[in-house]
């Protein structure tokens, strides 16, 4: 601003300028800054607009079959006569899918930030960044294509096998290391070093052949498991969980840069290793960053379409029991592409109308979760820039 | 806890990190690879005879006398098939009737097989359908076909406890004293001299249009109507972006209407693409009716909406991060706000803009759910660049869709598939790459 008033003030009172000429001037700039400013509001008319053309078409449904049908049926036959247009199956479809991409994103994306924020150097960072950045480019048809025709036989065929290994890869290490940590919690306290190493030495010995077995019998209960169908709840939480990775990755990374270097080096003063800098400074620190990371991070799987128009199995039923995995779903974005070819043709009813109730919802959930979000990040600059 | 303890959590947190790395690489090579390597053979593949004669009859694309010999070719190879088929027909008549009745439903069988693998038999009338013109046009293909017309599958239900098990049954077992049996050791041993295959890079499938819905042909409809929805969704939110990126980073005073004109930016870039798409349908068709029903328009219009927030976003950033002091030497030499703006600061941030402009394109010609209700129809010819107002258009992104789950031989045409899915990524990756290295120059270039 200074810059401009007294690039402005120099102007005017270095060169002789008529008064109407500056009136003229005065006129044009208000003229184009509020030009400027009618285009800059036109994002904030397309929300409006996007908000109430949404509901115009859905409000109609609820005048004609009323809310608590929606809500709390499983009874979805939108074609049949009479019409059941219960979405509870259909919504928890969407919870389901959103809360297993969840589960899978965030360890590995919070994980990931952390390495890319504090680990890896900056000269490989350049080529790590990459990776995170076509996997957002992957457009979502291309990831439902991989989900239905290659996935999903696969899940199919070796479903079992595959589950194993998965168990077994991930599950070792952290086993592996539990142990080892638990025996070294056990034995700290005792001060003769002989009978240390024997107790701990055994500890060990003990608490592995327990691991393994751990490991064995699930592995083995996880083998026997047969996957009736590919296009299933867990086929899509998967690869909804690395479309929503970058996000998580990106914003939890910025959150995790945004935690000054101060603290970093006031931790390891004190003689913390990289990993308890990390834990117990940084990350709470860049908490409410890291949450909205996720937030959004969650939103992308929760609104994803095609990944689970072509995966999910589109079956609108609550799985049996409630969170079992290898079932069919169907979700609010998919029941919106799917039903809408039929629904077109018969405007105006019930049918076409709740359609736009489910994208409604959509909309809602998707602007309180960015608003909070939005919220979260805001007060974390504020604190950490108070502080 | 003692410090080995400390060091060993120390690395395993480290290496989980890294776990985490790897695996979202491993993931974008196990997605990417058979992709790439099968979309590749949408292109380059084994073609026989019966590609190069619907090459000629649909496309005129080939050498006719050339063509002509291997037609002959291959004919010499077949005519002693269709001289065993007679000659079973023949000793057919002359059974009694239960043999006739045995024979019938497995001889209609064997023929339709043979019918898949070479095309129409002799005495048959033209088929309507262009499919089924034409015997297998790729190699890999006419083998599958070679083992169903020498095994039938059949499926086991003994065990009621599994799931039933296909296996196959020789249909040659079933002909055990006709002449019939001939016919399968000499299909299987001539089917190569049959069908002729050889190498093609078949470019086609880059430029021709699709024939009786993708079963033969191209897909330039689709990376056209492609093209025509992201340019068109550029024309709109590219100007619109940079001007309103324009007002937030110089004209903007910070205070509670532009940081509402904020957050309405990042709701709108939270929306689910599927609501883009509703909300297209609601407002451009049913209410502003730019077009009939659905038309390129209109789905631009609504990509253009979609990818808005990110051009802005870009835009500011690439504003913000032109060094002030350009900003105050032009100010200084007595140049007008505006006039600062146009002839400095733009130029200065045009490179930050394009490579914000070059993703966001990338992401409109991804995008599916958008234009499911606005713009994309699943079989149809490319368009001219007049229809764009009033015609819908097949694009990439929702015919790989509709190929995938809706067609009625989805399971045959994988490799139009996969070749579509390699154009879609291509398109997109290549757009992104250039972003990188764009950006990649900036940075260089702001460096010094």
């Amino acid at each position: 601003m200074s810059v401009e008033d007294t690039a402005n003030q120099v102007r005017s009172s270095a060169f002789v300028v008529s008064a109407r000429r500056r009136k003229w001037q005065k006129i044009s700039k208000t003229a184009g800054e509020s030009t400027l400013l009618l285009i800059a509001s036109f994002v904030a008319v397309v929300v409006l607009f996007i908000f109430y053309f949404v509901a115009r078409d859905a409000v109609p449904f609820f005048q004609i079959r009323g809310f608590s049908e929606f809500f709390t049926s499983t009874n979805w036959y939108p074609a049949d006569e009479p019409p059941g247009f219960g979405a509870l199956a259909i919504i928890y479809g969407s919870l389901m899918v959103t809360v297993g991409s969840a589960l899978i994103a965030i360890p590995m994306g919070v994980t990931a930030a952390i390495c890319l924020s504090d680990v890896i150097p900056f000269s490989v960072r350049q080529y790590v960044k990459p990776i995170i950045e076509m996997l957002a480019a992957i457009p979502s048809v291309a990831f439902g294509f991989f989900a239905l025709v290659i996935l999903a036989p696969l899940l199919q065929n070796f479903g079992g096998p595959i589950l194993m290994w998965t168990w077994w890869l991930i599950a070792s290490p952290f086993l592996l290391l539990a142990v080892i940590v638990a025996t070294e919690l056990f034995t700290a306290r005792i001060s003769n070093e002989k009978s240390r190493n024997l107790i701990s030495r055994g500890l060990i010995a003990v608490l592995g052949v327990t691991a393994i077995g751990f490991l064995f019998v699930v592995g083995r209960k996880l083998q026997g498991i047969e996957i009736l169908t590919g296009t299933n709840a867990l086929n899509v939480s998967i690869i909804l969980s690395f479309m929503a990775l970058p996000t998580i990755v990106s914003v939890s990374e910025d959150a995790l840069q945004a935690v000054g270097r101060e603290l970093r080096e006031g931790s390891y003063a004190l003689g913390a290793t990289r990993a308890e800098t990390i834990v117990k400074t940084i990350l709470p620190a860049a908490s409410s960053g890291i949450l909205a990371a996720v937030i959004l991070g969650i939103m992308r799987a929760l609104g994803e379409t095609m990944v689970v128009w072509m995966a999910s199995g589109n079956s609108s039923h609550i799985p049996n029991p409630w969170f079992n995995y290898l079932e069919s779903v169907r979700t609010l974005t998919a029941t919106i592409a799917g039903d809408m070819g039929e629904a077109d043709q018969v405007t105006g009813s019930a049918r076409f109308h709740v359609l736009f109730a489910m994208g409604l919802l959509l909309l809602i959930i998707s602007f309180v979760s960015n608003f909070i979000s939005e919220r979260i990040i805001v007060r974390q600059r504020k604190v950490l820039s108070g502080q | 806890m003692n410090l080995g303890t400390r060091k060993l959590l120390d690395r395993a947190f480290t290496a989980l990190g890294f776990g985490s790395i790897a695996i979202m690489g491993l993931m974008l090579l196990i997605v990417l690879v058979p992709i790439v390597s099968n979309g590749i053979s949408a292109l380059v593949f084994r073609s026989t005879v019966e590609h190069r004669k619907m090459a000629y009859n649909e496309f005129h694309r080939g050498n006719q006398t050339s063509l002509d010999k291997e037609i002959a070719e291959s004919d010499a190879a077949r005519k002693p098939v269709y001289e065993i088929l007679s000659g079973f027909e023949a000793e057919l008549k002359l059974m009694d009737e239960d043999k006739q009745q045995e024979y019938k439903d497995k001889y209609d069988q064997v023929r339709t097989a043979l019918r898949a693998l070479l095309g129409p038999l002799p005495g048959e009338s033209e088929p309507a359908l262009t499919r089924l013109k034409y015997g297998q046009n790729r190699w890999e293909k006419a083998e599958e076909k070679l083992h169903e017309f020498l095994y039938e599958k059949k499926w086991d239900y003994s065990n009621p406890d599994v799931a039933a098990k296909e296996y196959f049954v020789s249909r040659s077992a079933g002909f055990e004293g006709t002449s019939l049996v001939r016919l399968f050791p000499y299909v299987e041993k001539n089917i190569d001299r049959m069908l002729l295959p050889e190498w093609t890079f078949y470019w086609g499938f880059i430029t021709d249009s699709s024939v009786d819905s993708h079963i033969f042909g191209g897909i330039w409809p689709e990376i056209q109507g492609t093209i025509f929805l992201a340019v068109g969704a550029m024309l709109f939110a590219f100007p619109l972006g940079v001007v309103a990126a324009v007002y937030f980073t110089e004209y903007a005073r910070e205070g509670f209407f532009t940081s509402l004109l904020r957050s309405a930016n990042s709701t709108l870039a939270g929306v689910p693409s599927i609501v883009f798409g509703l909300f297209g349908l609601a407002f451009f068709i049913n209410t502003l009716k730019v077009s009939e029903s659905k038309s390129v328009l209109a789905g631009s219009l609504t990509l253009a909406i979609m990818i808005l927030p990110t051009i802005i976003r870009s835009a500011e950033e690439a504003i913000l991060a032109v060094p002030r002091t350009y900003k105050e030497a032009s100010l200084g030499l007595g140049s007008t706000k505006w006039n600062t703006i146009v002839t400095v600061i733009l130029p200065a941030a045009l490179p930050g803009i394009l490579t914000g402009g070059v993703i966001s394109l990338g992401r409109a010609a991804g995008e599916t759910a958008p234009i499911i209700f606005t713009a994309a129809v699943s079989v149809g010819s490319a368009i001219g660049l007049a229809d764009v107002f009033s015609s819908p258009t097949p694009a990439l992104s929702w015919n790989i869709y509709n190929l995938a789950s809706e067609h009625e031989a989805a399971s045959e045409i994988r490799h139009v598939q996969y070749g579509m899915v390699l154009s879609l990524i291509t398109i997109v990756l290549l757009l992104n790459l250039s972003a990188i290295v764009l950006r990649a120059r900036i940075s260089k270039k702001l460096k010094g």
